[in-house]
This record gives C-alpha cells, sequence and structure tokens, in this order.
C-alpha cells in the first residue's frame, strides 16, 4: 500500500488551522472592509505563492541549461504552471474583493491589477512558445531561455512599478502593504497561510511532475 | 461571466424573501437551529460565520482527500513501472 510523506499530513492539518483561524479570528473593524479584511489571509498568499512558484521555475530552468537534464525542464513546466493556477486565484479573487470595496469588477485605471494580469499573459505565452516545437530538446531549451526573461518581469510588474504609482490598492503609492488599513494581529493568520498555501503548490506541482515523469517513462519502455 | 452570476443572485433574491419571512414554516416540523442542541445553538451563532467555516472545510476536505488519492494512485504506478 503506497504512502504519502509526512509532510502532506502536517501540511493538511497545517491548512486546516489556517482555515478555520481565518474565518474566526476577530477582525478590527474597518470601513468599508469589514468581515472582508479577512480575504487578506486567502487572496494575498495566492501573490506569494504564485511568486514562489515562479522564482523556483527559473531556477529550474537555470538548472536545465546548465546540466541539459530533462527532469528540470519538466519541473520548471510544472512549476510555471501551478505559479499560473495560483495567479488566476488571485486575479479572480481580487476582481470579486475588489467589486465590494472599491465598487467595480476591473478597473483599468489600478495599476497592480494591470500588471499582474501581464504578467500573467508572459507566462502563458511560456505554455504558447512550448507548442511550437515537436523536438523535445529544443523546446526545453527555448522555454528555459523564454523562462529567465519571464521571471525577470515578475517582481517589476508586481512589486517595484504598482508602489511608485497612485491606487486604491494596499501596497502602492510608496505606501508598505501593511499599512493602517491591515490591523496587526491579521499577521498571525496571514504567514501561517502564505506558508501552508505554498505547501500545497509544492504538493501539485510535485503530482504533475511525477505524473509526466511517469508518461515519459511508459513512452521508453513502449519504444523499447 | 460576473454579470450572469449577478444576475442569477437577483432573480434568486427576487424569488423568495427567506431572510425576513419565516420561510421554515413552510415545512412541518422544521424548527430553527437555535432551538436545536448545542452544537445547532453554536451555529447559529455570530451571523452564521460558522456556517461559511463549515462549507469552506467540506470543499477543502473533499478537495485534499482527492489530492492524497491522486498521490496514492501515483506512487502505486511509480512502484509498477520502476525506471
Amino acid at each position: 500500500m503506497p504512502k504519502i510523506s509526512v509532510w502532506k499530513y502536517l501540511l493538511i492539518l497545517w491548512m486546516t488551522a489556517v482555515l478555520v483561524a481565518g474565518f474566526l479570528i476577530r477582525v478590527p473593524e474597518i470601513p468599508i472592509l469589514y468581515e472582508t479584511s479577512r480575504n487578506l489571509f486567502f487572496h494575498v498568499p495566492m501573490w506569494f505563492t504564485m511568486t514562489v512558484v515562479f522564482a523556483a521555475g527559473l531556477i529550474f530552468s537555470i538548472r536545465y541549461l546548465a546540466s541539459n537534464r530533462m527532469r528540470f525542464d519538466t519541473l520548471a513546466e510544472s512549476a510555471t504552471l501551478i505559479g499560473i493556477l495560483f495567479g488566476l486565484c488571485g486575479l479572480l479573487t481580487g476582481s470579486l474583493w475588489a467589486r465590494f470595496t472599491w465598487g467595480t469588477w476591473w478597473t483599468f485605471a489600478e495599476p497592480k491589477m494591470n500588471l499582474s494580469a501581464m504578467a500573467l499573459m508572459i507566462y502563458v505565452a511560456y505554455f504558447i512558445l512550448r507548442s511550437a516545437f515537436d523536438d523535445p530538446e529544443k523546446r526545453a531549451k527555448v522555454a528555459a531561455v523564454y523562462n529567465v526573461f519571464a521571471a525577470t518581469t515578475v517582481p517589476f510588474l508586481l512589486y517595484i512599478v504598482p508602489r511608485q504609482l497612485p491606487s486604491l490598492h494596499p501596497g502602492a503609492d510608496g505606501n508598505p502593504a501593511f499599512s493602517d488599513l491591515t490591523a496587526p494581529e491579521l499577521r498571525l493568520v496571514f504567514y501561517p497561510a502564505v506558508i501552508g498555501f505554498i505547501g500545497l503548490a509544492v504538493w501539485i506541482i510535485q503530482l504533475r511532475y511525477r505524473y509526466v515523469m511517469l508518461g515519459n517513462r511508459l513512452e521508453r519502455k513502449e519504444a523499447g | 461571466m460576473f454579470f450572469i452570476f449577478s444576475f442569477i443572485t437577483m432573480l434568486a433574491v427576487s424569488a423568495a424573501d427567506t431572510l425576513s419571512a419565516a420561510y421554515s414554516d413552510l415545512w412541518q416540523g422544521v424548527s430553527g437551529p437555535e432551538q436545536g442542541n448545542v452544537v445547532m445553538q453554536a451555529m447559529a451563532s455570530q451571523g452564521l460565520i460558522y456556517v461559511v467555516l463549515g462549507v469552506s472545510l467540506i470543499i477543502w476536505f473533499v478537495l485534499i482527500a482527492y489530492l492524497v488519492r491522486l498521490d496514492k494512485k501515483i506512487s502505486r504506478l511509480e512502484q509498477k513501472l520502476p525506471e
């Protein structure tokens, strides 16, 4: 009977505790936000996780270029895919939150919204680029080089540029992300949530990676 | 997408006003959770936030159970198909 690693059981417990605390902790009464300040525990970790996962993808891509081992290409591809998944969750949850606090699903006047969408599109192009190659070696090499470019845009699009521009989004206009608007006790749940969601992403990336490697193994076996 | 969603929500709200009218009276023998046991009373308190937590935990446990199953299935295949 196959077993799953102990850290995955710990992760399940950890995330369950985060969910319970996230819903039940007393949040300060902040005008406009009210109970939605709890979204800090769920919306923001999506972006933290996406950033960490894309950074991991960058490392895998560089390791592929250094070693030419296909497993690093598959790891980079899996990380990028799951990063996009988390980024989409961030965009959708942010849009819903914006509707009830800013009054609109989407606004092109909001730099963080639009630049994060742009970062995601740059990563979608990674998969479009991959699909253009039939030769796995060539695909892996071009994709890895592209990923180095894509990853360097993330700090600028998500963290540097939005902070220089006027915006409704916390963490913009020179403000730190944790301002008076976000009370300090929220950090008690927020940081554990970030760790938990990153762990969850690692698990899903690992599953996707093992599935692709199994497929490759089967193909080699069938080829003889 | 969101327009469709909000339209459906509007329809649902206009169809039955279960918030201000005692809709549960339509079912014979149904009593509000505030008359139930301690667990039900606790669930019905605090503006029903525990119900939202319950719903979220159900989704979380179902998804995580699926991830665990998937992990085990992949492990089994890896054992069957050694490198």
